[in-house]
């Protein structure tokens, strides 16, 4: 779906949006937040499910998704352990410990701010605009295997991007998993085109 | 259309759409609110523009909402709030002033970056989308799903009931035609042992008198100045039939015979009790702490030297019940606890009254009852005695007694730590059989 030199170059532009998302995450919690390299994978549905659950080594896992539409279209989904993001609390303004409403409003403020983070750098670098729907919780401690089912899903291949964030001081840990269908996929690779065009 | 009229529609519609709309600065100041905002706010434009958001409206999450609009200028990104998480932002009135809903409007909220051509964040633009319609629907639709939630558990509850009383049913319904089978039974054997016992004990006494016959014609001719003759013939047959032996045999074989024919006896008139033909018991209220004691004194000889017995009577009150029957269940466990232990250990007969029935307990330190076992104890014919030495039908006829009661028989049972059987019975009947009786 993509080729050797189109998936190059979606590395580097992953590469170059994590670190600046990065630098930005880290303006917003006042702490340096670690990012691993952008993994990128195309996968069919049938693989979906089971790369996710080996994504997150945790038996109960909650997960928040959030559109994003423009020319680039798909979904991020955000996946968090046992711990979530209660730690973080505080960096986002709330005052108290949170209660089962604040984590969760918490854990949709995060998501936002990773996705729109990680998807505004990697938008930059296409130099297309993006723009978000408002994130919903997807599952809330379900177990890992049961947060999606090949069988619901209506694409046969995906395109996958994974980073996964750490926030040391503060216990944090989750991973940021970026999808595109197969449609997408096409105009993604155009995007990639255009991209590379300017280099040459 | 022209450029201006363009904007002016622009400026038309933002102001006059049905979703609250306005926009700070970085340093909170307003500077767009729209017409939503003004009526339900109570706030006109004029009295918004250029003040700071947080001291107009003081009740506003400050910290919280500051540092998310903070973010959206940083990130230059959207941000988002929903009514499910945060009800509302803004405390208004709702929408429907007539048909009446929430206590205050519920609403989602999208933070809009509004940059510059150079990619700058100038404001915040903030769209307020009333939600009171989805959350009251919602929160309707979440009553309905705990309500059939609830009613879910509740048949679940009733179908394990159910389960149960199907259970018992068969039990009794099991116990029922043995009892038939039984009560056949035990009338066609009780006849035949009758006229056995009775020629049997004939039979005794004329053995005894040919004994004592023969030894009358032994001593008399032992006696004799000139023995009669001929006798050889007579001793040598006295040999040949090993008579002395015989003398001896004779008696032990009639006793033998005797104690089985009891046993027989006894198996027959526990059938009959299973069967329990015996329409003659009346209802009477009881003290089941003497019926206890009168049983004690009866089995004491078969408990004596196995087990101690500890009475842990509680206050109980006269409970009405057929007390001849109740016995025999208390007796029927008391032996089963006595056989139970193997050695020596203790027996521990415990009453008292809980929620408005009467139970007795009988616990022993004997062997216990494997699992496997523990579903078939009130079957009938069910024993894991040795041959011999149980019916198979105490616990069955015991289970029927205190069924017919309206109460249950329970038991409780670790391997090799011992087992508590327990009697619950109503204090007072509301079986009809009650009222027939006591008539």
């Amino acid at each position: 779906m993509l080729n050797q030199e189109q998936q190059e170059a979606l590395q580097e532009i992953a590469n170059i949006g994590m670190g600046q998302a990065g630098s930005s995450i880290a303006q917003v919690f006042d702490h340096f937040v670690q990012l691993s390299i952008p993994r990128i994978l195309i996968l069919g549905a049938d693989d979906l499910p089971s790369a996710l659950e080996k994504l997150v080594n945790a038996d109960q896992i909650t997960a928040v998704r959030q559109a994003f539409h423009g020319r680039l279209r798909g979904e991020a989904i955000v996946l968090f352990g046992e711990q979530r993001c209660n730690d973080l609390a505080d960096l986002l303004g709330y005052e108290h410990t949170p209660d089962h409403v604040n984590e969760l409003e918490l854990l949709l403020d995060v998501t936002n701010i990773l996705v729109g983070a990680c998807l505004g750098g990697i938008a930059a670098q296409l130099r297309s605009e993006i723009g978000f729907s408002a994130p919903s919780l997807m599952a809330d401690r379900v177990p890992a295997d049961a947060l999606l089912r090949s069988e619901d899903l209506s694409w046969s291949t995906a395109l996958l991007v994974e980073v996964n964030f750490r926030l040391e001081q503060r216990s944090f840990a989750c991973h940021l998993v970026i999808l595109m269908a197969q449609e997408e996929i096409r105009v993604m690779a155009l995007a990639l085109d255009r991209f590379l065009e300017t280099y040459k | 259309m022209s450029g201006t009229e363009s904007l002016e529609m622009s400026a038309f519609i933002v102001d006059r759409m049905e979703v609250g709309i306005f926009a700070v600065d970085s340093t909170m100041r307003v500077v767009l609110w729209n017409r939503f905002m003004a009526t339900y706010s109570g706030q006109s434009a004029d009295d918004m523009l250029g003040r700071n958001l947080f001291q107009m409206f003081p009740e506003l999450p400050a910290k919280w909402l500051e540092k998310k609009i903070r973010n959206v200028f940083m990130l230059k990104n959207y941000a988002f709030t929903s009514w499910e998480q945060r009800p509302y932002l803004f405390r208004f009135s709702h929408s429907r002033p007539v048909t009446g809903g929430d206590e205050a409007m519920q609403q989602s909220c999208t933070f809009l970056p509004v940059k510059n051509r150079a990619d700058q964040v100038r404001f915040v633009c903030v769209n307020l989308f009333d939600c009171t319609d989805i959350a009251l629907f919602q929160r309707r639709l979440q009553g309905t799903v705990q309500e059939l939630e609830r009613e879910k558990e509740a048949q679940r509850r009733l179908i394990v009931k159910l389960e149960d009383a199907q259970g018992q049913l068969m039990q009794s319904e099991k116990l029922a035609s043995i009892g038939q089978l039984a009560a056949g039974v035990a009338h066609e054997i009780n006849n035949p042992i009758g006229f056995v016992n009775s020629n049997l004990g004939t039979l005794d006494n004329y053995v005894r008198d040919l004994l004592r016959l023969l030894d009358a014609y032994e001593e008399a001719s032992s006696k004799a100045v000139a023995p009669p003759p001929n006798l050889e013939p007579v001793a040598a047959l006295k040999q040949e039939v090993d008579f002395n032996f015989l003398k001896d045999d004779v008696r032990c074989l009639l006793s033998e015979s005797k104690e089985g024919l009891e046993r027989v006896k006894k198996i027959v008139q526990d059938l009959k009790d299973f069967a329990r033909v015996d329409p003659t018991q009346e209802w009477l209220w009881t003290d089941l702490h003497k019926c206890l004691d009168s049983t004690l004194n009866v089995v004491s000889n078969e408990i004596k030297y196995k087990a101690q017995v500890v009475k842990h009577y509680g206050a109980l009150p006269q409970v009405e019940c057929m007390p001849s029957q109740l016995n025999q269940v208390f007796m029927n466990l008391l032996v089963n606890a006595a056989q139970a232990i193997v050695d020596k250990g203790v027996i521990t007969v415990s009453t008292g009254v809980s929620d408005g029935w009467a139970w007795i307990s009988v616990a022993d330190t004997g062997s216990g009852i494997d699992p496997e076992n523990i579903k078939r104890i009130f079957d009938p014919f069910f024993t894991t005695k040795p041959v011999g030495r149980g019916t198979g039908l105490g616990l069955s006829v015991s289970y029927s007694i205190v069924a017919k009661h309206g109460g249950r028989l329970e038991v409780e049972s670790e391997l090799g730590k011992g087992t508590t059987f327990s009697v619950h019975i109503p204090i007072t009947q509301t079986h009809p059989d009650a009222e027939a009786n006591a008539v």
